[in-house]
């Protein structure tokens, strides 16, 4: 069995040798050239005029365009993949991001005015300079919370108002009486910051237009390469058959990488207009700023306790920034997986929330790694914490008072949502014990005698992970099918391709396709190989995003190759004069059951394409795709538990220890899992302690626009990580796997801004914005010892 | 690929690129390892004209202690100075900052004296200069002369160096016998810019201070040197109390900037918590 096996990742090799084949080391035939773009730099602004007259002169200058030419040339905007509807049903205020500014009016910084083509990109970066853009600028908010305030300047006049939509769920009559009959009431007020995921390798693309065949190629950075056609359908009015998208290796998406960014259909058109294949590689100035960014809520919540800590009802009101405009799959944050996910691993008899989504002149807000349950963990887990600590009720017991009993599994939360399997006991008792919790306790007691703070920080939460099935997240507000496709095609000397539509960008595929894979077709791993990532190579996909892929594209290959099998064992029967069912497949031979007598499955598979000695319905041939859709999404759940130490001068925060026993299923690849969870974890560490997209309140300048000044965290700044697990099987798929991908970010932010917490909550500190820097804990200290004097 | 255009000469003897500062003075940039250098270009911050490239010189990269002088060369990269025994034995205080200067791959290229030259105000070495009373060795086609460093920081990011001159050496004067040396550090992550980096060196006769130096990096247009609060240890007894005073006069002697990173009255804070530390670590270590 491959499966449950640490094996080393069989696309470990090409990268550690630099050898990895990236948008940026594609070559072609032609010469390829360059784009460069000319960027808004205020947050809001007409553009009164736009001189290219220079530019256009300068050498190796191919083409220079602006607005009016992609207006012109009859180009539009891509369709949002999960559009907002607000809680009427209706279609809300949708304003898709423009490719290039063509309405005279910029609203963010960062957004495009004019490209330039040019031989090389030096050239491309020496014109779009000389390109002189007029501007009148206008009143600009980047402030998520004020941003429905009267006299707060409206990023869409014509809409009236800068609020996208308000959805409201759960049970707001029984959540209301639940807090007016509380013993005790907590309320927070919980921003959460805005960030972006800054993935290693920076976006880039390459369009290539085939005059002769009429065949256009886009090679792109992205995680969902199938529906980057479906975007072009719509910008480009590319009929989806005509459009090749690859999508090779690319480092790192995180989410921030499915949706159609402007560089992306620029290059395309560049390429028609200019005849030449055209590339762009983002600089870390530009994908700071362009990427998209996430988070950036700002919520009001409200949780009542019984005496016993017993939690009795929760509410929540919340803005959620959209940003300038609407990015493709913006509400699948807020329509699908924040609302969703806000009884966390916590039994609570009465839920509502309300979201009010809303534009502000700054970089729009897309899914990354966690899309909206980072929020809500957030949100519930400082309220617990609070709670716990008005009541003087020890966190980590109140918060065991409280989870779902496994008894209580299938769970159906009071949002409707319905947990198919976990144990959260069970998550609690064993970090408890990992952690050696109650030391902790007595070491926090100790230091903080001696004047040194220490915090313990908890979250204990689950994930909607696994989109499908097709008809739930189509019911949640997808306009693309939550399936996946994955095809096994066995060569006549019974070697192996998989091709599937999930994309691996750091994820490990190759490796764990080929796992699941090799266990079905009982084969050696090294006789399979992976395609992944092409559209005229893979049929269908729907790619790699929010943990799904093992649950969608990863069954589909376990379907695929079982259906394979199933063939292979009646062209081997027919061969062995024996019924199917008295076959078995293992270490790449058929054996009749019983007996010594076998037959190689390359035999098998040489005759499935050769002979025509078969059976008289058996098609020729050994190739089987399946469409997967899953019974059910899949629930992972995990607890986390950390130590900070603060210093009591500098405010600087250590973070000492770090824990998370995680529940994710059926393991393929337990190394895998845990680089997963690591990597996770560094995100969420991130987030909580120095990232940051910021914005000058007043200019609405970004302020991020560098790593010197957009802080991620170093090797150095995280602590070795201690994780254990317990798994209980998924039951909407035949591994009984749940999702892995996103369990770090999901619980490390408000993990270790409750540790923050803790440690301070003798002097008075009751909340911090995030990220949780020395001068906001500094602020914050001053601020409570002013008001306790 | 990124920056504008812009001419590149790499010469290789040093009257040469005399010649070419002489030639080009305001345009053009002397470039070593690049580490600040290059990010503005590429930013298009910076539209110099022609670029002098140092790397090739011969001789320069020499870090030695001579006539109770540590002597740094233009091309003596970070991390040899970080792990030059010389720098240890002559300056303490610049040993104890240097793990804060920057991140390993920027330590293996940039240079000291291009640190210098640049005196970034959050930057450590500049501070570690002022205190420990560098000169800097700065040469044109003109001839040679020798700047203190308490005249050669001018402002944020400019120093007395002409625009024909070169710092060809740092020269930092021994650390006197029984001098001890602190320095703590406030930064985003290790090896960032400092909100606040304090340095401080103190010298203890018949139980009182003789000699102090407090200086601070991340609080103004360049480095800070505290004299209130030196002032205010000499003849004190070292000990806490006396700690506290100085840091005190050294967060009352700054007007710090305020930022995205730290505002003003933290910095302040920083400084007074950090000048206590430091302090505490120089008298621990004087002997």
């Amino acid at each position: 069995m491959y499966v449950g096996q640490a094996i080393r990742r069989r696309e470990d090799e090409r990268f550690l040798r630099g050898r990895g084949r990236f948008v940026e080391d594609i070559t072609l035939d032609q010469p390829i050239a360059h784009a460069a773009f000319v960027r808004s730099p205020h947050a809001h602004a007409a553009v009164t005029h736009v001189d290219t007259a220079q530019a256009a002169a300068m050498p190796g200058v191919l083409a220079v365009l602006t607005g009016a030419d992609w207006t012109a040339a009859g180009h539009g905007e891509a369709e949002g993949v999960w559009p907002v509807k607000d809680m009427s049903g209706a279609d809300s205020r949708t304003a898709y991001r423009p490719l290039i500014c063509v309405d005279g009016v910029v609203r963010c910084v960062g957004e495009i005015v004019a490209m330039v083509v040019a031989e090389d990109r030096h050239q491309a970066l020496d014109a779009a300079e000389a390109i002189e853009v007029a501007y009148e600028e206008k009143p600009a908010n980047t402030i998520t919370a004020g941003a429905l305030d009267p006299d707060i300047p409206l990023v869409h006049p014509a809409f009236g108002t800068n609020e996208v939509m308000v959805t409201e769920h759960g049970l707001k009559e029984e959540t209301e009486a639940a807090l007016a009959n509380a013993h005790h009431v907590t309320e927070v007020v919980v921003p959460t910051n805005r960030v972006t995921a800054a993935s290693m390798e920076p976006r880039a693309y390459l369009g290539h237009y085939d005059r002769v065949n009429d065949r256009y190629t886009v090679w792109t950075t992205n995680q969902a390469p199938h529906i980057v056609r479906r975007y072009f359908t719509k910008s480009l009015h590319i009929p989806e058959h005509k459009l090749r998208v690859i999508a090779p290796d690319v480092g790192g998406g995180f989410g921030m990488k499915l949706y159609h960014y402007p560089e992306e259909g620029l290059v395309l058109w560049g390429a028609i207009v200019c005849d030449r294949p055209v590339r762009w590689v983002g600089t870390r100035s530009e994908c700071l700023l362009g990427d998209t960014h996430a988070r950036d809520h700002h919520t009001v919540g409200r949780m009542g306790f019984d005496e016993n800590g017993k939690i009795l009802g929760v509410k929540f009101e919340t803005l959620a920034a959209f940003g300038a405009y609407e990015s493709q799959w913006q509400a699948s944050i807020t329509n699908a997986y924040h609302f969703t996910m806000l009884s966390l691993a916590y039994d609570i008899p009465a839920i509502h929330t309300q979201v009010r989504a809303v534009y502000t002149n700054a970089t729009p807000v897309d899914a990354y790694r966690g899309a909206g349950r980072p929020e809500a963990v957030y949100q519930v887990e400082r309220m617990i914490e609070n709670g716990a600590q008005e009541m003087g009720i020890d966190p980590l017991e109140l918060r065991a008072r409280n989870l779902i009993p496994p008894e209580k599994f299938p769970y159906q939360t009071a949002l409707g949502i319905t947990y198919d399997s976990g144990d959260p006991p069970v998550l609690m008792g064993k970090i408890k014990a990992l952690a050696d919790y109650d030391a902790l306790r007595a070491e926090q007691a100790r230091l903080r005698a001696e004047g040194q703070w220490m915090g313990i920080g908890i979250s204990a939460f689950f994930d909607m992970a696994g989109a499908g099935p097709v008809k739930m997240m189509n019911d949640l507000g997808a306009k693309v099918g939550c399936y996946d496709v994955a095809s096994v095609r066995v060569h006549p000397d019974g070697r192996i391709t998989v091709f599937a539509g999930s994309h691996s960008h750091g994820q490990g595929h190759e490796t764990t396709w080929s796992q699941i894979a090799a266990d079905r077709l009982g084969c050696d791993i090294d006789h399979i190989d992976l395609v992944e990532g092409d559209t005229d190579r893979v049929p269908m996909g729907i790619g790699t995003w929010g943990s799904r892929s093992l649950s969608t594209a990863g069954m589909a290959v376990y379907t695929a190759a079982d259906r394979v099998v199933a063939k292979a064992k009646r062209m081997a029967a027919h061969m062995m004069e024996c019924a199917p069912e008295d076959l078995d497949l293992a270490d790449g031979e058929f054996t009749v059951k019983g007996t010594d007598r076998k037959l190689s499955f390359a035999a098998v598979a040489n005759a499935s394409y050769h002979s025509g000695d078969r059976p008289s319905d058996l098609e020729i041939g050994l190739e089987e795709t399946s469409f997967f859709d899953p019974a059910d999404c899949t629930y992972p759940s995990a607890i986390h538990l950390c130590v900070v130490l603060v210093d009591p001068e500098t405010c600087a925060v250590t973070l000492r220890n770090y824990w998370a026993v995680d529940d994710v299923g059926t393991v393929i690849n337990p190394m895998v899992l845990h680089g997963q969870v690591h990597g996770g974890l560094v995100q969420g560490i991130g987030q909580a302690l120095m990232e940051e997209c910021a914005y000058d309140a007043e200019s609405g300048q970004y302020l991020s626009g560098t790593f010197m000044d957009y802080a991620i965290p170093h090797a150095e700044d995280v602590p070795s990580f201690g994780l254990d697990a317990h798994f209980t099987r998924a039951l909407g798929n035949p591994l009984g796997a749940k999702g892995a991908g996103e369990s770090g970010t999901i619980g490390a932010p408000a993990c270790i801004c409750n540790g923050v917490i803790d440690a301070l909550w003798h002097l008075g500190v009751r909340q911090i914005t995030q990220p949780m820097t020395p001068k906001k804990i500094w602020r914050a200290i001053e601020d409570a010892k002013r008001t306790q004097h | 690929m990124k920056p504008p255009p812009f001419d590149y000469c790499c010469p290789d003897t040093l009257d040469e690129v005399l010649t070419l500062l002489a030639e080009h003075g305001e345009a053009a940039k002397v470039i070593a390892g690049g580490q600040s250098l290059v990010p503005m270009l590429n930013l298009r911050a910076l539209h110099p004209g022609v670029l002098i490239d140092i790397n090739r010189l011969p001789g320069l990269d020499h870090i030695s202690l001579e006539d109770g002088q540590l002597r740094v060369g233009a091309l003596a990269r970070h991390k040899a100075v970080l792990e030059s025994a010389a720098v240890s034995e002559a300056s303490p205080l610049m040993a104890l900052a240097y793990p804060y200067v920057s991140h390993g791959p920027i330590r293996n290229r940039g240079t000291l004296c291009g640190n210098l030259c640049h005196n970034d105000p959050a930057s450590e070495m500049p501070a570690v200069a002022l205190a420990s009373g560098a000169e800097m060795v700065l040469q044109s086609a003109g001839g040679t002369r020798t700047v203190a460093a308490e005249d050669f920081f001018t402002g944020m990011l400019s120093t007395a160096a002409e625009a024909n001159e070169i710092l060809v050496e740092v020269r930092v004067p021994r650390a006197p016998a029984g001098q001890g040396a602190g320095f703590h550090e406030v930064s985003p992550r290790k090896g960032d810019f400092a909100y606040v980096a304090v340095g401080a060196t103190l010298q203890v006769a018949d139980g009182a201070c003789t000699g102090a130096r407090i200086v601070c990096a991340g609080v103004g247009d360049g480095p800070h040197r505290a004299y209130a609060a030196e002032d205010a240890l000499t003849g004190a007894a070292p000990g806490d109390d006396a700690f506290r005073q100085a840091a005190a006069a050294a967060a009352d002697s700054i007007d710090p900037s305020e930022d995205f990173h730290a505002d003003a009255d933290y910095r302040r804070d920083l400084v007074r918590s950090l000048t206590r530390r430091a302090l505490a670590d120089a008298a621990s270590r004087c002997n």
